[in-house]
């Protein structure tokens, strides 16, 4: 494998996470299971370079994958390496060499671009001038040098992304991990996040990302795992997995075999 | 570098925000202008004319009657004859109070003793009593005062120093960390801001201490203004001037005990306000846990009041062994092993609570639990 595609950067192994259901959750998700299973025996491997895509509907199991791999979660059953370093067992280790975004870490927003940039530096040990040198960088790439003194929560969505994207990879990490990145936001900011993260790929680093919108993973993806009910139902080169086809109309067919129709 | 960062936020955060500066500071001066006019009311008077029976004779005697005369108030002194005749008058207005010093009591000997007998129903012997056992403590010598009231209640004004502040520091201590601690645990928690420091390398128990160090540094900037508020009004409040109140009264290691005590209770209630905001999910639910801690803490400050009938056993129970330690300072019997274990028996519940956060930030289910 490694020949074929490259250093395994990320493996995951049969993860399992099971979620408990309050009465609230049981009500809405129509259960009277007490417990759910949100991701079932999953495993897959990003390789050094390339953009991976978690593809699948709501509630499918890429979010909670996400979290595990980022350490914020364990998992209950099986494993993940990040760069050869355990979830489970050195969650310090895979913080240090991750980036992750997502919408459920929020920046306060009291406080100024820069200012959280120079405390999520220091929160990464990252030294004072590469630090210096790294926001001049991004602050410059993202136009954030114009709003670095508002304070956040006086920025619209745009912004906000813009500066939790840069906050989340300011200890120039060698994994990103992306969870649904363009999620809320305006053409304009979404197409500098997808150019972005070309970018990071051509510098060589690997980047995970969920997404339900086919044609930013048509755009990014090098490789797609499609996830329904928590399970890994396909998993492979874009272009294979499609064969041909449409990704959207790909995802359906395997919706389809796997769900029956579509409600 | 990383725990450093985390504490200079919290600064920064606090520090930056006029309003929060103002929440912190504000209830210190309410109080200082509350108890100023409450006291410009009680003690808007002068003019009072006092008969005191005197038995015995001190130095203190003069120095007393140069601060009754100095608040334009006049002070006739008469040699006691007739214990019960005296009570009497002042049962029925005609007097203030008797006042009796053991022979030879300026030698302060071991059976120097002060009796006071006043009627604590009468406005001008209540201010009488205020005066007199405030200049009787300024003098800073342990004596035995026995108060006596003709009253069937008893007396209450003294409790004011002994009892009552200790409590009200407490209370004034619990405030200030509950603005600070709710909004910077449970608000951040709440937020998701908390879960961005999460992602993060940093060791959960540097974000339990990056934490409660500087809130307790600014919780203590709050119990300072509350309790300097307090200090400031309470001669106006008790009709007495500062030069009573602070005239070598306790002696520095006394207040320096005193501070240490309050510093020792505030991280103590910073922790254990900051461990059940990190235990709930949102502020609200974080307001609802500090209630019942603020039930308890009251509940210890209150049973140090009777802190006479306690054991020693009582230096290990958080809070309560902090306030019976400062009502013994204030009643002029500091006990300082007592004292010095209670600031640290405070701190290592302190530690502990610090222990049990650094545990809540590394759970699953705490942080992220839904």
């Amino acid at each position: 494998m490694d020949d074929l595609f490259g250093e395994e950067i990320v493996r995951a192994e049969a993860l399992k996470k099971t979620f408990t259901l309050s009465r609230k959750q049981q009500k809405i998700e129509k259960t009277t299971l007490t417990r759910k299973v949100a991701v079932d025996g999953l495993s897959f491997s990003a390789y050094r370079g390339e953009i991976y895509g978690l593809l699948g509907p709501n509630g499918a199991g890429k979010t909670t994958t996400l979290r595990i791999l980022s350490t914020l979660i364990g998992a209950d059953e099986g494993d993940a390496w990040i760069m050869g370093h355990s979830v489970r067992k050195e969650p310090a280790e895979v913080r240090d060499r991750i980036g992750f975004l997502t919408s459920e870490l929020k920046l306060e927003g009291f406080f100024t671009p820069d200012y959280l940039f120079d405390f999520f530096g220091a929160m990464h040990g990252v030294e004072k001038s590469v630090l210096a040198a790294r926001k001049q960088e991004l602050f410059s790439r993202f136009g954030i040098g114009s709003f670095a003194q508002v304070k956040v929560g006086d920025l619209s969505t745009g912004m906000k992304q813009k500066v939790s994207l840069v906050i989340s990879i300011v200890h120039d990490p060698d994994v990103v991990i992306f969870d649904e990145p363009t999620n809320g936001l305006d053409v304009l900011t979404a197409k500098v996040v997808t150019d972005f993260l070309a970018e990071l790929k051509a510098m060589g680093k690997s980047i995970l990302l969920s997404t339900h919108i086919f044609s930013l993973a048509e755009k990014l993806c090098d490789r797609v795992g499609i996830i329904i009910d928590g399970k890994m139902i396909e998993d492979g080169a874009l272009a294979a997995l499609c064969g041909g086809k449409p990704l959207e109309e790909k995802f359906f067919e395997i919706y389809r075999g796997v769900k029956g129709e579509i409600l | 570098m990383k725990i450093v960062a985390l504490m200079k936020k919290e600064f920064h955060r606090f520090f930056h925000d006029p309003r929060l500066i103002v929440t912190i500071l504000l209830p210190g001066l309410l109080i200082f202008l509350l108890y100023f006019f409450m006291g410009s009311m009680i003690h808007s008077e002068s003019g009072r004319e006092m008969r005191v029976y005197l038995s015995g004779d001190s130095a203190i005697v003069d120095f007393l009657g140069q601060q009754i005369e100095g608040r334009g108030d006049k002070v006739e002194w008469i040699p006691l004859e007739n214990e019960e005749e005296a009570r009497a008058e002042i049962k029925e207005g005609k007097a203030t109070a008797i006042l009796t010093f053991t022979k030879d009591f300026d030698l302060f000997g071991e059976d120097a003793r002060v009796g006071l007998v006043y009627d604590s129903g009468s406005e001008t012997g209540s201010y009488f009593y205020s005066l007199a056992t405030s200049v009787l403590i300024s003098v800073g010598m342990r004596f035995p005062i026995d108060v006596q009231t003709v009253q069937e209640g008893g007396n209450v004004g003294m409790e004011i120093l002994t009892s009552i502040l200790p409590f009200l520091v407490v209370t004034f201590v619990f405030s200030a960390c509950m603005s600070v601690t709710l909004e910077s645990v449970a608000g951040e928690k709440e937020r998701g801001t908390l879960a961005t420091i999460l992602a993060t390398s940093v060791k959960r128990s540097h974000i339990a201490i990056g934490k409660i160090v500087p809130l307790s540094c600014i919780a203590a900037i709050g119990a300072a203004s509350s309790f300097f508020g307090v200090i400031f009004s309470l001669p106006k409040l008790m009709g007495i001037g500062f030069d009573v109140l602070f005239a070598g009264s306790y002696g520095f290691l006394s207040y320096f005990m005193f501070f240490l005590l309050i510093l020792s209770v505030v991280p103590l209630i910073v922790s254990a306000i900051a461990a059940v905001s990190a235990l709930a999910h949102t502020m609200k639910e974080a307001s609802g846990y500090t209630g019942v801690i603020m039930i308890v803490v009251m509940v210890l400050s209150f049973v140090s009041l009777a802190a006479d009938g306690l054991g020693s056993w009582a230096v290990a129970v958080p809070v309560l062994n902090a306030v019976i330690s400062m009502g013994n300072i204030l009643s002029g019997e500091l006990v300082l092993w007592q004292a010095l274990v209670s600031v640290g028996a405070n701190l290592l519940y302190a530690a502990l609570l610090v222990w049990l956060i650094a545990r809540m930030l590394s759970s699953e289910r705490v942080m992220f639990g839904k």
